[in-house]
């Protein structure tokens, strides 16, 4: 048997929490050694895309008439309007009400930053393909730096037109510019203006025409020049250097500057953030089990490696197991808790492979984890004695209902919560055992008597001359009525006379009669 | 034996959010239901029993019992139920205490409260869950000892006769009585879901989330006699009714007294009243007071007299002379003010010989409702008078009258909405596609129109809910001045709690209350026209000596009334609005009278009963005045035949229609509250039966009660309207001859009345008169007066025009000025400790422009200044010269608006005027010489969009250009079509038809353009790159 190791590859993901990187510009710049040749400074080139509609495209929606509204003091105010919605006289700055005023069957959407932002990281894993250096700029801008990846797209005209059709293919509308530095990209970017400068020197005359409203800057800084009749950046330039940065901030003049090329303007690389995925190949069909548990040990030692490097644990495993013909078999594993430790893997995966059909030879087994979270700290421990073993292990709560599930399966483990409810079907509900332990809460319980054997459905009940009857006999009315009218809210509304009866057979019985249409009697449930 | 029930323990929906019926629908039911009695025991309030008051007279429910429940912050719940008038008092002033101990809207009670025993209240223990009476507890027997019962209230949960064992043993163990008690929280179990529902709002969650906080079932009604007597042992109801057997109180046996100290020693309210009459006869007629006056006074004190309202004319007289002597300037109005007396007495300023009018209209003897006046104050300056009134007769005894705040649709659809876990942004489209509803039915493609479907259960629920909580008080607020003083401590009579305003404390009773218990009440408000009046006489005075007051102000001048009828009259009172202006010139009013009739005429009321162009025609003799009996005659002869005021639509209810004058009065009440309360059926049948039956046409009757339909909230008394009118000719007479005093003085007065400080300062301008900017070194803080060219009056804007700037900072610029003018921004800033914040909204009003020239300039200055640093205070920074553009025209212009609100320069359609003419619009000032039903193109800056619910589906514009005013009509089919540009249009364009009628100029609008973007282009100067 022979085995071709394959090295874990790191797959990325776009999750909102991003890992950022620096590019180490100083190291590329400064030669090795000093050699005759003069340092030729790296000319680097510049890529924005500004997303204007972002908001919008990232819904996703494929309403007519759509438009993001965000709350603003309380009052919620267009941000978007689509084409439809623009052709109805809705337009930024209204609020809702006006706006559906204009046009009453416009669909509102909230805007969603998370969402948003997921959408840009996608972009911009996406973009990776264009170039190895991609960075967020801000909430509806990336940049790439492409001056290396010209010749490889056949040139700039050639490049810009792929990003252009890419992205309006992906449903965005953007407005891109390049520029030799990061800050004049972005400015002309959100001028809207299509302009490429490949040289430093033409910067200046093309900046100088800005409009203010393209840069940056906050809104009360934007106006308070404004109100000095500054409208350009041109206007700002022309203005003394030390006056300027006394009213505005010398990080404003700063940033005249770097977009000039005046200063450098070390940008953060994006990453996605990372999750394991590693594959194992064999090179012949197998199908013993003890190999392929083997194999997949090893898989969960390089993952705890993996993790064990970055400080994290993982909450859930896929393992995929490839066969020739069919389609992969996969096991999915889930903790109560984040973990990352193989051995208590292992041992869930043991429990689960033992009930594992694989409906074919296994020619590679892949595992990949679900997001990683940084690890908790353990809770309580129940104790178990083990009588055949003569030994005490020590579980968790959490990880006690973990080989639960491992060994009985998702569906049959559950959590019990007590619901505040007066109804008895609706006073309580199952949950999740893996989920969230540490929120559980218990709510109190009412002091009317109930019996903890409770029917999943009322049974009807026969009745002579208006008495029920249970097993052919008469019952005895104990004690009661206890009157339930309640549940109007949703499809569950009773109404109910409950009484606490005695069977013929001397079981206590708890059962109602329906108040609602037909008197009928029912048994709900049975005292222990 | 027949079973003997009265419920001792019933909250009513005066018991916010906790009770879920009306307490008149739990008296009905209870005396319905054969009940003994019936108490109303709303928690630790007294809001609700004068409705269950007179609804138990109604119905003639055996007994009405007044109690509170009360909740101790120990937990412990008690119910108190008032056995003689002592114990009302005593009750009403521990609910005072505990409401007055705690924020507004809850209460704080300890057993400390219980001190002095609760005299004459009986007490009932309501056990706790847990049903043990705790020995901690052994005061609560101690102090009620004889009057104390343990509330047995069993409610079908399952545990009743546990629970009745239990009580039984701590009876026994206590040695205390057990009586039988509902805990009633509604009139009839149905009542349930809405009491579901209130609870949620109460503790602002949903109702599927809001648990055992629901009640399990809806056992907490009125139930009949038959169920209780199966669910109680005989002997506890049988206690009930032999409870109810020992309580003899009735509000009846309240009684008001009226503050006596006002009444100096040795003389009698009358005397008194009599001598303080006679006096202010002399002085009001100081050449000797004409028989036909004395012959009135004598005819009102002897009615006076009669009703004993002389205390009230003493009060009011009080508070007046307070004002006065403050130099605030006050008016009374209202159905007793247009007397003789209150004319003498200073309360108002309507010489009755001016208005050929008899009290009697005002207050009639045989229909004895109290003697209503309003005196309106300065708004700025009415909070001095309110703090009088505290000061002189205490906080014990004069409080606030309440408002109810209730359920209108809109509040209701967010609140039930909510309950119902519906989104926040799907109550705003519901309540916005329903905002006309009124509460009854609605159309399912409203609902389809918020993107909801009609069908859907929770939609049908919320509909439900929302009908049924309609009307529900939701809380008490203050009213706006109603209040109520009295001799004795009012918490005696009602009880006292907070309200929001600090400071403020409000009774549990609002208005109507008042009326049925027979309480009087001033109502003190604020008038922003009197201010501005005070202050245009102050003016005046400082101007140019000349001394003016509301009586001494030449009356029937014709010079103002062809001012009037020319319809002249922006920022006058009352007759301001476009409509009044439309009307004047067709009213044509040449006498105070007439502005009587103005003031009243265009209003919803006269409107909707179509009275106004029937007026109109008879005025101008193109109808003929006719009546269709003598009685009519008498109540509608002064206006040509047609009702127009309050009053007489109530007369011709009863001379026409055969209404007693107590109906009458009814009727009036239930006018003001049909809306709300949906309910002017029974008068409808009857007036128009009894106008019938008197011979009158049926499309009379109907015409009449379509108008008393109309007058709702906003029918308009004669006896207001005359008030009114004198404010409205002293106004026009300032603007017709000082109106640059009249328009500085609505200025400093603002915000008040009908238009923008733009509109008034354009139209000063138009009559001729300077207006000068805003200065740092020249202006005060208030807009003043400056002699000009000759002397006449110039306008100065103050510092008040500045956007931003606070009045502290705007006073010290003023006070050190006084040492010397400012030099230097940097200056201006040290000297009256400016921030830069300050300076800003000075640079951008352009009041720099003599320290730095202009705007640009003047912010990069302010920009450029720095905190001064003791060691270098007044040290001179020096720097280069920066290269900055001069500010364009445009520019400045909307610089000016957006930072006073108006521009000296020119009107901004004058610079957009060569662009517009690419569309061929005319300018207002062209319209008068164009031809009726001419088709035309104008534009202008819209400054009012009106939409009256009485003009269906009309839209009103008025558009402004640099010549005047446009008025527009859209009409609801080209209003639907242009919504966009209708809603969005700061500058809008009209193709339509002229109609002229007269002098007045209407425009019909066809099409509409939006043409905002030209207001872009003024702030934005050529050179930027776009």
């Amino acid at each position: 048997m022979s085995r071709v190791w394959k090295s874990p590859v790191v797959a990325r993901d776009t999750a909102p929490a991003a890992r950022q990187q620096v590019l180490p510009f100083a190291e590329l710049a400064a030669p090795a050694k000093p050699l005759l040749l003069t340092p030729r400074p790296v000319q680097r080139l510049w890529f924005c895309i500004y997303l204007p509609q972002l908001p919008l495209e990232a819904c996703r929606s494929s309403a007519e008439a759509l438009v993001i509204v965000e709350e603003q003091h309380g009052i919620h105010r267009v941000l978007l309007a689509d084409a439809a919605a623009r052709a109805a006289g809705v337009m930024a700055g209204l609020s809702a009400n006006a706006a559906l005023a204009l046009l009453p069957t416009l669909k509102l959407e909230e805007r969603n930053p998370v969402r948003e932002q997921q959408v840009l990281e996608r972009l911009a894993s996406w973009l990776e393909r264009f170039s190895s250096f991609v960075s967020i700029a801000d909430r509806n801008l990336l940049l790439l730096e492409i001056a290396g990846s010209l010749n490889l797209f056949g040139g700039l005209q050639s490049l810009r037109q792929t990003i252009v059709r890419d992205l309006g293919m992906l449903g965005f509308s953007a407005a891109v510019a390049i520029a030799p530095t990061p800050l004049a990209a972005t400015w002309l970017a959100r001028s809207g203006r299509r302009i490429c400068i490949r040289a430093t020197e033409n910067l200046g005359p093309a900046l100088r025409r800005l409009p203010l409203t393209c840069l940056h800057w906050p809104s009360g800084q934007r106006e308070l020049l404004t109100g000095m009749g500054i409208t350009a950046i041109g206007d700002c330039l022309r203005l003394p250097r030390e006056g300027f940065a006394r009213r505005f901030g010398a990080e404003r003049l700063l940033d005249l500057d770097r977009a000039l090329g005046h200063l450098p303007d070390p940008r953060d690389s994006w990453r996605a953030p990372e999750r394991f995925c590693a594959d194992y190949e064999m090179t012949e069909e197998q199908s013993d089990r003890e190999l392929l548990l083997n194999i997949c040990r090893e898989l969960l030692l390089s993952h705890e490696q993996f993790l064990l490097a970055r400080q994290l644990g993982t909450q859930s495993l896929c393992f995929s197991f490839f066969h020739l013909k069919s389609t992969a078999t996969e096991l999915r594993l889930g903790a109560a808790l984040a973990d990352r430790s193989a051995s208590r893997w292992f041992e869930l995966l043991k429990i689960r492979f033992e009930a594992l059909r694989l409906p074919e030879p296994v020619i590679a087994v892949r595992l990949r984890s679900g997001l990683s979270q940084p690890l908790l700290a353990e809770t309580a421990r129940l104790s178990f004695s083990h009588k055949a073993e003569k030994q005490k292990h020590r579980y968790s709560i959490a990880q006690l209902a973990e080989r639960l599930v491992a060994r009985i399966g998702d569906h049959s483990v559950h959590a019990l919560t007590m619901v505040a409810e007066h109804r008895p079907e609706y006073a309580w509900c199952a949950r999740n055992p893996l989920s969230d332990w540490t929120a559980s809460t218990l709510t109190m319980l009412t002091d009317t008597r109930r019996p903890l054997w409770m029917l999943p459905e009322p049974a009807l009940l026969p009745a002579d001359s208006g008495y029920p009857l249970h097993r052919g006999c008469r019952l005895t009315l104990l004690d009661g009525p206890e009157r339930l009218e309640t549940g109007w809210w949703d499809e569950g509304n009773v109404s109910r006379d409950y009484y606490t009866a005695l069977s013929g057979a001397g079981m206590r019985l708890w059962v109602f009669r329906n108040r609602q249409r037909t008197p009928d009697w029912y048994l709900h449930g049975i005292f222990g | 034996m027949t079973v003997r029930y009265a419920e001792l323990h019933a909250l009513s929906n005066f018991t916010f959010l906790r009770g879920a019926s009306h307490p008149e629908e739990l008296v009905e039911t209870a005396a319905a239901l054969g009940y003994e009695a019936l108490a109303i025991t709303d928690e630790c309030s007294m809001s609700g029993i004068v409705r269950a008051h007179a609804a138990a007279k109604e119905t003639g429910l055996k007994k009405l019992i007044i109690g509170s429940e009360l909740r101790l912050r120990s937990g412990r719940k008690l119910v108190a139920l008032v056995q003689n008038k002592g114990g009302y008092a005593a009750l009403c002033q521990l609910i005072s205490k505990a409401r007055r101990a705690a924020e507004k809207g809850s209460y704080e009670l300890t057993r400390l409260d219980f001190e002095s025993g609760l005299p004459g209240c009986l007490v009932l223990w309501i056990p706790d869950r847990d049903l043990r009476l705790d020995v901690e507890d052994h005061w609560i027997r101690e102090t009620f000892r004889d009057r104390l019962w343990i509330a047995v209230e069993l409610m079908a949960d399952g545990r009743q006769r546990e629970q009745l064992e239990r009580l039984r043993e701590e009876g026994r163990r206590l040695k205390l009585p057990l009586v039988a008690s509902g805990d009633v929280h509604m009139h009839i179990r149905a009542r349930r879901i809405l009491q579901d529902a209130v609870t949620a709002i109460r503790l602002r969650t949903t109702v599927d989330k809001a648990g055992f906080a629901l009640h399990s079932n809806g056992e907490r009604h009125l139930r009949s006699l038959a169920v209780l007597a199966h669910a109680y042992p005989a002997e506890l109801l049988e206690e009930s009714a032999r409870i109810a057997d020992t309580l003899h109180f009735s509000l009846h046996e309240l009684r008001y007294e009226y503050p006596n100290e006002l009444v100096p020693a040795g003389e009698t309210a009358g005397t008194y009243l009599r001598k303080l009459t006679e006096e202010g006869m002399r002085r009001r007629w100081p050449g000797g007071v004409p028989a036909k006056v004395i012959a009135l006074v004598e005819h009102e004190l002897k009615l006076i007299a009669d009703l004993e309202y002389e205390s009230y004319f003493l009060t009011v007289e009080d508070i007046v002379s307070f004002a006065r002597a403050k130099n605030i300037l006050c008016q009374g109005r209202g159905s007793a003010a247009n007397s003789a007396v209150c004319f003498c007495l200073g309360i108002t300023e309507v010489d009755p010989g001016r208005m050929a009018v008899l009290v009697e209209r005002f207050i009639s003897k045989e229909r004895n409702e109290p003697p209503d006046i309003d005196v309106d104050f300065e708004h700025e300056r009415r909070e001095e008078v309110i703090q009088y009134i505290y000061g002189k007769y205490g906080r014990e005894r004069a409080a606030l009258a309440a408002t109810v705040i209730t359920y209108r649709p809109r509040s209701a659809l967010r609140d039930v909405g909510k309950v119902l876990g519906l989104s926040d942004l799907q109550i705003s489209r519901l309540s916005r596609s329903m905002q006309w509803w009124d509460g009854r039915t609605v159309d399912d493609s409203r609902i389809l129109e918020a993107g909801l479907n009609p069908d859907s259960p929770v939609i049908r629920r919320l509909l439900y809910l929302v009908r049924e909580i309609i009307g529900f008080p939701r809380h008490l607020s203050q009213h706006v001045g109603g209040f109520v003083i009295c001799n004795a401590p009012l918490h005696e009579l009602v009880p006292v709690e907070n309200a929001t305003m600090p400071d403020r404390t409000v009774i549990q009773w609002e208005k109507d209350d008042l009326e049925e218990m027979g309480l009087l009440k001033v109502d003190v408000l604020g008038l922003g026209m009197l201010t501005a009046i005070r202050r245009s006489f102050d003016l005046i005075r400082d101007f140019d000596g000349r001394d003016y007051s509301l009586a001494s102000v030449p009356a029937e001048d014709p010079r103002v009334y062809d001012m009037i009828c020319a319809g002249d009259t922006m920022g006058v009172f009352q007759i301001e609005s476009r409509a009044q202006m439309a009307m004047l010139p067709r009213l044509k009013p040449r006498c105070y009278y007439d502005l009587v009739i103005e003031v009243a005429i265009i209003r919803p009321g006269p409107i909707q009963g179509d009275m106004v162009h029937p007026y109109l025609r008879r005025r101008n003799g193109e109808e003929a005045v006719d009546y269709p009996s003598e009685e009519v005659k008498g109540v509608l002869q002064r206006t040509l035949g047609v009702p127009i005021f309050q009053e007489q639509v109530m007369q011709l209810a009863v001379v026409a229609a055969g209404f007693t004058p107590g109906e009458a009065d009814r009727l009036r009440r239930a006018m003001a509250a049909w809306k709300r309360r949906g309910g002017l059926g029974p008068f409808e049948d009857k007036l128009i039966s009894g106008m019938r039956e008197r011979g009158y046409a049926e499309e009379f009757a109907r015409q009449i009660f379509r108008q008393i339909e109309g007058f709702g909230e906003y029918g308009f008394p004669e006896s207001h309207s005359a008030s009114f009118a004198l404010l409205v000719y002293v106004s026009c007479w300032l603007k017709c001859h000082t109106p640059a005093a009249f328009t500085c003085a609505l200025l400093n007065s603002q915000p008040m009345g009908f238009y923008s400080a733009s509109q008034l300062v354009q139209d000063l301008r138009r009559h001729g008169v300077e207006v000068r900017a805003v200065d740092v070194n020249v202006s005060s803080w208030d807009c003043s007066l400056e002699a000009g060219e000759g002397g006449a009056p110039v306008l100065r804007l103050g510092l008040r025009m500045v956007k931003g700037l606070s009045e502290n900072a705007g006073q010290r610029i003023v006070a050190e000025r006084e040492k010397g003018r400012y030099a230097t921004v940097q200056g201006l800033m040290e000297r009256a400790q400016l921030d830069r914040r300050d300076l800003g909204v000075l640079a951008t009003s352009g009041a720099l422009q003599a320290l730095s020239g202009d705007r640009h300039k003047a912010r990069w200055a302010v920009a450029g200044t720095e905190k001064p640093v003791p060691l270098f205070r007044g040290v001179e920074h020096y720097e280069a010269a920066p290269l900055l553009k001069k500010p364009t025209e445009g520019q400045n212009i909307v610089a000016d608006y957006q930072s006073t609100g108006l521009t000296l320069e020119r009107h901004p359609m004058c610079l957009l005027r060569r662009h517009l003419d690419r569309y061929h619009y005319m300018a207002a000032g062209q319209l008068p010489d164009m031809s009726n039903g001419q088709r035309i193109n104008v534009a202008g800056l819209v400054i009012t969009k009106q939409r009256p619910g009485t003009a269906s589906g009309v839209t009103f514009v008025t558009l402004e250009d640099e010549s005047g005013y446009i008025n527009l009509i859209v009409w609801r089919k080209v209003a639907e079509e242009f919504r966009s540009e209708l809603l969005n249009a700061r500058l809008l364009g009209i193709a339509g038809e002229l109609q002229i009628e007269g002098r007045v100029i209407h425009v019909i609008a066809q099409r509409l353009f939006d043409h905002s973007e030209m207001l872009g282009e003024l702030s934005v100067s050529s050179r930027d790159f776009r």
